[in-house]
């Protein structure tokens, strides 16, 4: 009997500075299932995690560390807060 | 001429600054929401710009004096209510919508056009209601890249009353949430622009509201322009950004005050 491999789950959270420690202001979670589709709540949405640290102790591994929105510019504003993209490999039925 | 009572206060059009909307619930005629609101749903075709021909009624509620007092306050009284409109029905079943802008990312920092959005019949949370994001109107961000984002704290559906009227800076993060219920859901959105510059407030403006010092204890629960100026940060967004933030926002109040005419 073949096992079944590992699939990857994705996480992207929008932290409020490229601190690991600091509040998480946006969340999209993306499961490897066929037909998945990500939704914008018009309830209270849940919030997993706080800041990316507490993602990381839960398992979620760092596979993209923010784009440090360069170039700098001491006036504009571009995207809200600063996004770590996460994965974690698990087998998903 | 505008009845001064439905002006806006000195702390709302601070609050449209940082916030990027305003609700508004005219006293409308009775009937007249539900009267729209059927003659939308027995339409088979999108009339566009025509939509107003195609359900006259829909002036009463662009000539009340309420959202006259809207208007006027943030846009000054030869505001324009601009031809392009649209009626957006959500249809049972129908899936939410990512966030974006409406066409390309303006950075006007200062209050020249916004969007008007009537909803004719009271909006559920289940009937995909249009969702906005607070404080996102000064970010200099296309659509594309807001493609990552779901939930954004502080993100608000607007599940509001019959015959609301939301509106929102133009260049607003919004998006929609799934139609879950077996009711359409309908929207018509009015484009209003300004015409001319102000040289003084539009407003019910009192020049010593604008005294009182920071208050670093009420902070997001300002009442005064200078403190909801300062300190509102509905986006709870990092301390470079709020600076950057406030600095938009005096300057947008600047130009309302007249001072840069």
């Amino acid at each position: 009997m073949s096992e079944v491999p590992p699939r990857q789950r994705l996480l992207y959270l929008h932290a409020r500075t490229p601190s690991v420690f600091s509040e998480v202001l946006g969340l999209t979670l993306i499961e490897p299932v066929a037909g998945f589709r990500v939704e914008i709540s018009a309830e209270e949405p849940q919030w997993p995690y706080k800041t990316v640290h507490e993602a990381v102790v839960e398992g979620w591994q760092i596979v993209q560390f923010p784009y440090l929105q360069a170039p700098f510019d001491d006036r504009d504003l571009d995207v809200i807060g600063y996004e770590f993209i996460l994965q974690k490999m698990e087998v998903v039925q | 001429m505008t009845d001064t009572q439905y002006l806006l206060s000195d702390a709302e059009v601070a609050r449209f600054i940082v916030s990027g909307y305003h609700l508004l619930e005219p006293e409308l005629p009775a009937g007249l929401n539900e009267s729209i609101a059927q003659k939308l749903d027995a339409l088979e075709t999108n009339p566009g710009d025509a939509i107003t021909e195609a359900v006259p009624e829909i002036w009463q509620v662009l000539d009340h004096s309420q959202v006259k007092g809207v208007l006027v306050s943030l846009l000054g009284p030869d505001y324009q209510v601009q031809s392009h409109r649209h009626w957006h029905c959500k249809q049972p079943g129908s899936g939410y919508m990512q966030w974006h802008q409406d066409g390309l990312n303006n950075r006007d920092l200062h209050l020249n056009h916004f969007l008007g959005l009537y909803y004719p019949r009271a909006v559920s949370a289940e009937m995909g209601p249009t969702i906005i994001v607070p404080g996102t109107q000064y970010r200099n961000a296309p659509t594309d890249r807001m493609a990552t984002y779901t939930n954004i704290r502080g993100q608000v559906p607007l599940v509001v009353k019959a015959g609301t009227l939301a509106f929102t800076h133009y260049d607003l993060w919004h998006g929609t949430g799934a139609n879950r219920s077996s009711v359409k859901r309908h929207m018509i959105k009015f484009l209003f622009r300004r015409t001319r510059p102000n040289t003084a407030p539009t407003w019910n403006h009192d020049p010593a509201a604008l005294n009182n010092p920071h208050d670093w204890n009420t902070r997001d629960q300002a009442e005064d322009v200078n403190n909801i100026l300062t300190f509102t940060n509905p986006l709870r967004v990092s301390q470079s950004d709020h600076y950057k933030e406030r600095s938009i926002r005096r300057e947008c109040w600047n130009d309302l005050m007249g001072r840069t005419a």
